[in-house]
């Protein structure tokens, strides 16, 4: 394996929590959650009317959700990113709202929605010139993203890669997920003994990912690495978990592979947890596959900031490897009463972890994606 | 080193692969929509009515390119094997249809089935599903040449390597070309990395690039 490592030099994140990673892990810390109702559009014949938004964005104007959370994310970082960073855009639905609004109103384009039309438009606001892609892999996107960025970096292909991520609550997204009976009536209860579905929420985050001699030469802080990744598929079902976990197990081996790394050196995890019943559970069942008894501290963000989709992996990994540099796993919001198989593991306070600990973190989606990494 | 081990195309007058040289013109009239699927699909394709147009298109290519490289495929059987796809225009079509269906419906009424083919990866996670692909799924888009860039990705993970094999290939609701990449044993592939490398590069539509494929194979 080749040795050059891939260490985030700069990283920020746009929650409904406000702008910045710092007001998200406060808020985690505080076991506050930022999901609550919606007031962006009619709700009244879904199946929930929560969701985790951003406020202040204007629905349906002239600028996409996806671009105004972008443009005050990266306004507020004051970055400047290299021009030959390479540019890995990863997002579900990107500026889906443009469609809604063509197809409600006449107006525009629907085609202005299309993932290439937002690639372009990122490229220009981060000044990103050494060429870019759309990754989309479900609620996996950005964590592949982050995978992708990271084995460029170690094979050579790349020394500088810009990931960024976004994805905005929208009627489309929030009415298929409904149509789906996947989201809870109240605010979602990751590995909570009485969870019944996700809340759906937004988020937009960056992560300059270098070589670990790029980011020494420039003087870069280095946040972090990312040590190792695996993907994989269930090959099962379009919108449900295998229950036997072998996809995330398979993603999960790959990644300590890549790694070179044991399970007995993981700190923590970062889990998806969804909330969903099925979800939560495949979960532990492929932790405990991989880790054995050892119970090792387990967290979701997503009772706090919802499930951001394509960006919710990114933003995982961010608060991850701030998590790592404090050697503390934020709570996992919403939790109330842990079901019993994650009992020792999953927790609704705070949880210490041990020094220079890897974490794990993972994802996983429609059509069985699954992914994971290993952070250092 | 990679090579190509298999190639399965479709478009709107016919069907084939490249290895094996197969290649079903459709006759005057004929829509694809016709095609028998029990003579490319090993097994039956489970609900195959409901899925989109793209979906059918890639699943169809895909079974082409398993079979032009001998890779057999099972309904209980899982291989770790990946898939890499674009298209010309992502999910667009198919985010319309739901979302006019839902408007049309007065924003009451949305349709799961009509929803799930709204993600531009759908596709993909249909056809890792029929033929047990387990391996890393993405769809990539953006790049000029994505098919090329697509190809550059596949040879990363199967050198790490993440996985064994690797699909590579673009579809829209008329057309689909797919290769298989795998590691080792080039004197008994269709052609090598560099070659096909340079014919999905060269921006020719998928008619034209089964026509280059077909030349190499001469």
């Amino acid at each position: 394996m080749s040795s050059v490592k891939a260490v985030v030099v700069a990283a920020d994140i746009m929650t409904a929590y406000g702008n910045g990673l710092d007001s998200c892990w406060e808020g985690l810390l505080a076991n506050r959650t930022a999901v609550a109702r919606l007031a962006r559009f009619e709700t009244g014949a879904f199946h929930s009317d929560y969701g985790a938004t951003i406020p202040g964005l204007d629905y349906h104007c002239n600028t996409s959700l996806a671009m105004q959370m972008l443009v005050q994310l990266f306004d507020r970082s004051k970055e400047v990113f290299p021009a030959d960073a390479r540019l890995l855009l990863a997002t579900t639905k990107g500026e889906i709202d443009l469609l809604e609004k063509s197809i409600i109103t006449g107006a525009g384009d629907a085609a202005e929605s299309s993932l290439d039309h937002l690639l372009g438009k990122v490229a220009n606001i981060t000044g990103a010139r050494g060429g870019g892609m759309v990754l989309s892999a479900a609620c996996t996107s950005s964590t592949a993203a982050a995978a992708r960025a990271a084995a460029m970096i170690r094979n050579g292909t790349a020394d500088c890669v810009l990931v960024v991520a976004c994805d905005s609550v929208t009627e489309f997204i929030y009415s298929g997920f409904s149509s789906l009976m996947a989201l809870d009536k109240v605010p979602a209860r990751p590995f909570d003994k009485h969870r019944a579905g996700l809340s759906v929420g937004e988020a937009a985050a960056f992560a300059l990912i270098m070589s670990e001699e790029r980011a020494r030469r420039e003087e870069r802080t280095i946040l972090g690495e990312v040590a190792g990744w695996g993907m994989s598929d269930d090959a099962n079902h379009m919108t449900g978990p295998s229950r036997a976990s072998e996809g995330l197990i398979l993603a999960i081996d790959k990644a300590l592979r890549s790694a070179e790394a044991e399970p007995q050196q993981l700190g923590f995890i970062s889990a998806h947890g969804t909330g969903t019943v099925y979800n939560d559970a495949m979960e532990m069942l492929a932790f405990r596959s991989v880790v054995g008894d050892r119970k090792l501290p387990v967290y979701s963000i997503k009772g706090g900031i919802g499930h951001t989709m394509g960006a919710a992996g990114l933003v995982e990994m961010i608060v991850a490897l701030r998590a790592l540099r404090v050697n503390n796993v934020p709570p996992t919001v919403n939790m109330v009463e842990v079901d019993d198989d994650a009992q020792g593991w999953v927790a609704n306070r705070s949880q210490d972890v041990d020094r220079n600990a890897l974490a794990l973190l993972t994802s996983a989606g429609f059509s069985g994606v699954n992914a994971a990494l290993v952070l250092a | 080193m990679i090579s190509v081990h298999g190639i399965g195309w479709i478009t709107a007058s016919g069907y084939g692969t490249i290895g094996s040289g197969v290649c079903q013109r459709l006759a005057a009239g004929e829509e694809m929509s016709s095609l028998s699927r029990r003579s490319i699909f090993s097994y039956p394709f489970k609900n195959f009515g409901r899925l989109d147009a793209v979906s059918r298109m890639t699943t169809y290519a895909v079974a082409l390119s398993l079979r032009d490289a001998g890779i057999e495929y099972a309904p209980t059987r899982k291989q770790d094997i990946g898939i890499i796809g674009t298209s010309s225009e992502g999910s667009l079509a198919s985010d319309i249809a739901y979302f006019r269906d839902y408007v049309d419906n007065g924003r009451t009424l949305s349709r799961g089935n009509l929803f799930i083919y709204t993600l531009p990866s759908s596709p993909l996670g249909e056809t890792a599903i029929h033929f047990g692909l387990v391996g890393p799924l993405l769809y990539v888009a953006g790049e000029k040449q994505s098919l090329a860039a697509i190809m550059d990705i596949a040879a990363d993970i199967l050198m790490a390597p993440e996985t064994y094999g690797m699909l590579i290939g673009q579809a829209g609701e008329e057309e689909a070309l797919y290769l298989v990449l795998a590691p080792g044993q080039e004197s008994r592939a269709l052609c090598n990395f560099a070659e096909a490398r340079s014919i999905v590069a060269s921006g020719r539509d998928i008619a034209g690039m089964v026509d280059e494929f077909s030349q190499l194979k001469k």
